[in-house]
């Protein structure tokens, strides 16, 4: 029951939707088959799940979230979006034509510039996952950027922000990970073919373990300047396990410029 | 073209609450003569030894939290707190040596770094043209958003300590460092990094870290100074039990730019809820608490894709 208490504190930050008490049945009721089925997952001394770890998917949703055979740019995929396609109106879908037209110069990722979220979570290189009770910490070996999921209770900034990242707040819902995700710029897009938000953009993530080495990752995107409905995606993660492995800093943008930047010899 | 990122946002606010002190962002906090950057002019002594302090689950001294330099920024090296020679806008030193902050080369005892002849003569050219940069390699690379690298970054802005079982973490206001703490090797050594590899230890009251990997691009300060990639480092962050300070010892070893080992040490202190975020030390925001709590948070920090402000126009959109 303690750990049921602590879910309906952690979703202080939504506290205009439900009550503590109220998460605190949900998360007994909703608590994944895999705690029930005794699958050992790694947690926090507190029993909450630890996501501890270096993760990536095998998935190819950065080439193009949405189902697409075979292209020189993209290895085929049957998408990642639950319904197939992502629901855009009908200009921002003129947009996302004009985006997958430019791809190869107009890819935000091709300046080495900050994937933002979701797409930093699928992106093909590794991120790892640092761990404490008030928060997660991820740090993205593509441009070595930093994002906290907070998890102390606190709620958005009360003023905006145009975050690369966005702003998240975290609770637990019985052993998910719930993310609410806002204060985005619209300078990132969800990936190499072309698909988009603005800064209206509010994502909710649901972290939760399939089995220790596994995570299901479940991201709802909506944006009423972009999108007709709320649309997800899903993705799975994996533990890399391999001997000393570790993220390699990859601040990419600098390579346009380290040659200027040789050592130094002497005569 | 919008730029109100969070970067921004933050220098924007700040610098309207704090223009008494601040006349600025970034740039011009970085003008240490408007007092925005603490100047003490000592360096305290701190002893390896026992730790007494709080530890965390895994055994590691607890020392978590937001830290920065009392002396100065990154301008100068060897006179920290005596800008950086040939400024032309006349920041530059003012009264007698003594007067200021000792070099932050601690060792050899004359305070300067054991140049060979010819690296110091390169020294020199950067220096030189550190305010004319005729050529992109007198442009010191942290203005184009790279990391600052070891150990400038220490001098640049205050940072984050976050701790995990087998990992400090280090979030500079340019640059993240991952220390690993498992005894894992080094990366092969063919890998060369702006912020380098990072393997630390505990030792009672001392983390001490060994860097290798470094890709000598990030200068050690504005004047120039500098090592290649066959750099060495092994960092000694020395935390006081009262946990309130700490001094940062790093020595350097590379022969192929150096007569002989030498080192640097930097002095830290602590910054708390009960300090005011001043935009340059205490880069923070307080957290939205329901009940009103005062809980110090970082925001996430993106220099290149803002253009600035202290990389303004160094990448062109």
């Amino acid at each position: 029951m303690a750990e049921a208490f602590d879910s309906g504190r952690g979703s202080v930050a939504h506290a205009r939707h439900r009550t503590g008490a109220m998460v605190a049945m949900l998360s007994l009721i909703c608590m994944p088959f895999a705690a029930f089925a005794g699958e050992k997952i790694p947690r926090l001394p507190s029993g909450k799940p630890d996501f501890s770890g270096i993760w990536q998917t095998t998935s190819a949703a950065d080439f193009d979230l949405e189902p697409h055979g075979p292209r020189k740019d993209a290895p085929p995929s049957p998408g990642v979006v639950e319904g197939g396609k992502i629901p855009y109106l009908p200009a921002a879908l003129e947009k996302r034509k004009r985006n997958f037209e430019r791809r190869f110069t107009d890819d935000p990722r091709l300046k080495c510039w900050t994937l933002g979220t979701p797409r930093g979570i699928y992106y093909p290189e590794p991120f790892q996952i640092f761990q404490r009770e008030r928060d997660l910490t991820i740090v993205f070996q593509f441009g070595h950027s930093v994002r906290t999921i907070h998890t102390n209770g606190t709620l958005h900034p009360e003023e905006e922000h145009e975050f690369w990242l966005g702003d998240s707040r975290g609770h637990w819902e019985g052993d998910t990970l719930v993310v609410d995700v806002r204060d985005f710029t619209d300078e990132t897009w969800l990936d190499r073919s072309g698909n988009f938000h603005s800064t209206a953009l509010h994502v909710v993530e649901r972290w939760r373990f399939l089995d220790a080495n596994t995570i299901e990752y479940r991201a709802t995107l909506e944006d009423p300047n972009v999108f007709s409905r709320p649309w997800t995606l899903a993705v799975h993660l994996h533990r890399h396990r391999e001997p000393n492995f570790q993220l390699i800093e990859n601040y990419c943008y600098t390579l346009d410029y380290e040659q200027y930047y040789p050592f130094p010899k002497g005569e | 073209m919008r730029r109100t990122s969070s970067t921004y946002l933050r220098a924007l606010v700040l610098g309207c609450a704090l223009a008494p002190l601040f006349a600025g962002a970034q740039e011009t906090a970085n003008r240490s003569s408007s007092s925005g950057i603490h100047r003490e002019t000592t360096v305290p002594v701190i002893e390896s030894g026992a730790w007494k302090g709080p530890r965390l689950s895994d055994g590691q001294p607890d020392v978590q939290g937001h830290w920065s330099n009392t002396i100065a920024n990154h301008n100068n090296l060897t006179d920290p707190q005596g800008g950086v020679p040939g400024d032309p806008t006349g920041r530059v030193a003012k009264g007698p040596r003594e007067s200021r902050a000792p070099s932050r080369v601690s060792d050899p005892p004359d305070g300067q770094v054991p140049f060979q002849p010819w690296a110091r003569a390169k020294q020199q050219e950067f220096l030189e043209f550190f305010h004319n940069p005729i050529k992109p390699e007198y442009i010191e690379p942290l203005a184009r958003c790279a990391p600052a690298g070891v150990p400038k970054s220490f001098t640049w802005h205050g940072f984050e300590i976050r701790q995990y079982p087998g990992y400090v973490l280090l979030l500079f206001n340019s640059g993240t460092r991952i220390v690993h703490l498992d005894g894992k090797p080094h990366l092969p050594e063919d890998i060369k990094l702006w912020n380098a590899d990072s393997r630390g230890r505990w030792e009672g009251n001392t983390l001490i870290v060994d860097v290798r990997n470094n890709n000598a691009k990030a200068r050690f300060a504005r004047t120039g100074e500098f090592a290649s990639e066959n750099v060495h480092i092994v960092e000694r962050y020395i935390f006081d039990n009262n946990g309130h300070r700490f001094n940062y010892v790093a020595t350097i070893t590379d022969p192929t730019v150096f007569t002989r080992p030498w080192t640097v040490t930097i002095p830290m202190r602590r910054y708390t809820e009960a300090d005011e975020p001043d935009g340059w030390h205490f880069e923070v925001a307080f957290a939205n608490h329901p009940k009103g709590e005062r809980i110090i948070e970082r925001y996430e920090r993106i220099c290149v894709e803002n253009n600035g402000p202290f990389g303004q126009v160094a990448v062109q959109r």
